[in-house]
């Protein structure tokens, strides 16, 4: 599903990634781990067509982004879900808003996409709060808002970036379970975590990066 | 294009203009009066050309005869002419007729005349010649064509006239090739820097429809479409305006230099279309200026 070939990533004399080689199958669930600056959220965004590597191939069910046009682009990442660090909330859209418009871009039906909608928040949790503003709920809220906008286009991949980064431990669990849903369904999930905790009483497999380089 | 992608579109950018009403209001001011500006001189245009070309219509030409015609050939000559494209006389006047008219026209100076032995002065027709159906006179032809006739002298009219006349229109229209270029590119600015202020006020919801994977069409379609909007808007209300100042005006008696104007006539359609089909031509344009370049996510 997802493979990398010889991959360098340097921001000016800042190297983020080296030669890295990484192959996750369809379905697998992963753990990219690794301290601070690492190169864990450059890996997630260059597997996410954010970011283009400097050298080295990627490929996405089989697209090479390198060869990829803009508007395949736009198409495949409607195949995958990114839940970003700062969860990338629009604030004066309601919840239920910011998770449809994951669904508008594909000009898909009103019902179709208020159906969905609401199967994501209550997947979530979140279903009675669907009319609040992201200003008005907890951090730990707001993550499973930007949670339920990844997974409401059913991807083929998720990706999430420090999804559980500063929550309490019995949120990270409930974060975690909500992950292995998913994962259940038959979706690659993909987590960047510094947090050794969260792997603890996890057999996952887990890539462990150090200064741009895969070392485990 | 599928319908409920359009109704999408379409919401956003209702939603668009309403969230960012004050730009969309200057903007959309600033248009209509340059719209009105532009749309009164058209119609002071369509009007100075009516008015102008209708004294040019009614040509009137002097045909002076040559001395000593009978009255039959006179007759004769009078039916000739009636026989032209559009002519009407509409007096004749005898040797002695002309003769009173310059005592008159002298006054008091009348005396000068009081020496001469015999008059000096052709008997004339005055003709007028009104345009038929679409028919503009031709002046250059008639005269030929009334020189032609036999016991005819000459023939004469104020060329000079016709020529200023249309020296005029032509600066005229000059002068409004110039505003209106002027007053396009001015709209045009005004609609780009509208829409770009839209879009930079919801660069963030633009970003994160880029990372949901939204194609550039997509993102770029409402802001086409609420500069479209701008000018539908704008060129209605301008024209609104300009029919309510129209039927205010013409409501009054019209006096254009000295002269009582009759009618006052409001554009022809074709014109009112243009200034609509303008206006929304250049809401897309200026649109398309504004959203040439989206950052890439
Ligand atoms: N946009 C950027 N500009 C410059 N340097 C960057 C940028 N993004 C990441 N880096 C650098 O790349 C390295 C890896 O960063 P990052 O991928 O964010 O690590 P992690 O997510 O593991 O903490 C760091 O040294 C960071 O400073
Ligand atoms: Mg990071």
């Amino acid at each position: 599903m997802i493979q990398l070939f010889h991959v360098f990533k340097n921001f000016g004399s800042n190297v983020a990634l080296r030669d890295v080689d990484l192959r996750i199958r369809e379905g697998e669930f992963v753990f990219i781990t690794g301290p601070s600056g690492a190169g864990k959220t450059t890996l997630l965004r260059l597997i996410f067509g954010a970011e283009r590597p400097v050298s080295g191939h990627i490929l996405i069910d089989g697209i090479n982004l390198n060869r990829i046009s803009r508007t395949k682009l736009d198409l495949l990442r409607r195949k995958i879900g990114f839940v970003f660090q700062d969860f990338k909330l629009l604030p004066r859209k309601t919840l239920f808003e910011n998770v449809a418009l994951a669904l508008e871009v594909t000009g898909e039906r009103r019902s179709f996409i208020r159906k969905k909608t609401h199967q994501a928040l209550r997947l979530v949790g979140l279903a009675e709060k669907q009319t609040a503003y992201p200003l008005q709920i907890s951090g730990g809220e707001q993550q499973r808002v930007a949670i339920a906008r990844a997974i409401v286009k059913d991807p083929l991949i998720l990706l999430a970036d420090e999804p559980t980064g500063n929550l309490d431990p019995e949120l990270t669990k409930d974060i975690m379970v909500l992950f292995r849903s998913v994962y259940m369904k038959g979706t690659t999930v993909v987590v960047a975590t510094h947090s050794r905790d969260l792997l603890e009483d996890t057999e996952q497999r887990t890539i462990l990066l150090n200064r741009g380089r895969i070392t485990g | 294009m599928r319908f409920r992608l359009w109704m999408y579109f379409f919401r956003q950018a209702l939603t668009s203009i309403l969230n960012n009403r004050v730009f969309h209001a200057i903007g959309l001011s600033t248009m209509v009066v340059s719209l009105l500006i532009f749309g009164t001189f058209l119609i002071l245009f369509v009007n100075l050309n009516a008015w102008l070309g209708g004294w040019g219509q009614s040509l009137t030409m002097s045909v002076y005869l040559k001395d000593g015609t009978s009255e039959t050939k006179n007759d004769e000559i009078a039916s000739l002419i009636r026989k032209l494209q559009g002519a009407e006389i509409k007096r004749f006047i005898s040797k002695e007729g002309a003769l009173r008219d310059l005592r008159k026209a002298l006054g008091s100076h009348a005396g000068l005349l009081e020496g001469m032995s015999v008059n000096p002065l052709p008997a004339s027709f005055e003709v007028i010649f009104k345009d038929g159906d679409g028919q503009k006179t031709d002046p250059l032809k008639m005269k030929n064509e009334l020189e032609s006739i036999e016991g005819v002298d000459e023939v004469q009219y104020s060329e000079e006239w016709l020529k200023r006349f249309k020296g005029l229109m032509n600066m005229v229209r000059l002068v409004g090739f110039i505003i209106g270029g002027l007053l396009c590119m001015g709209i045009l600015f005004i609609v780009t820097n509208t829409i770009k202020l839209t879009i930079y006020s919801r660069r963030g919801e633009i970003e994160i429809l880029k990372l949901v994977g939204a194609t550039d069409w997509f993102v770029k379609a409402p802001f086409l479409l609420e500069g479209v909007i701008q000018g539908i808007l704008s060129g209605i209300v301008a024209l609104l305006a300009l029919f309510a100042g129209y039927l205010l005006l013409s409501a009054k008696k019209m006096h254009f230099l000295g002269l009582a104007v009759l009618d006052f006539v409001f554009l022809p359609n074709e014109y009112v279309f243009s200034i609509l089909f303008i206006s929304v031509a250049l809401g897309l344009i200026g649109s398309f200026i504004a959203v040439g370049r989206f950052f890439d996510v």
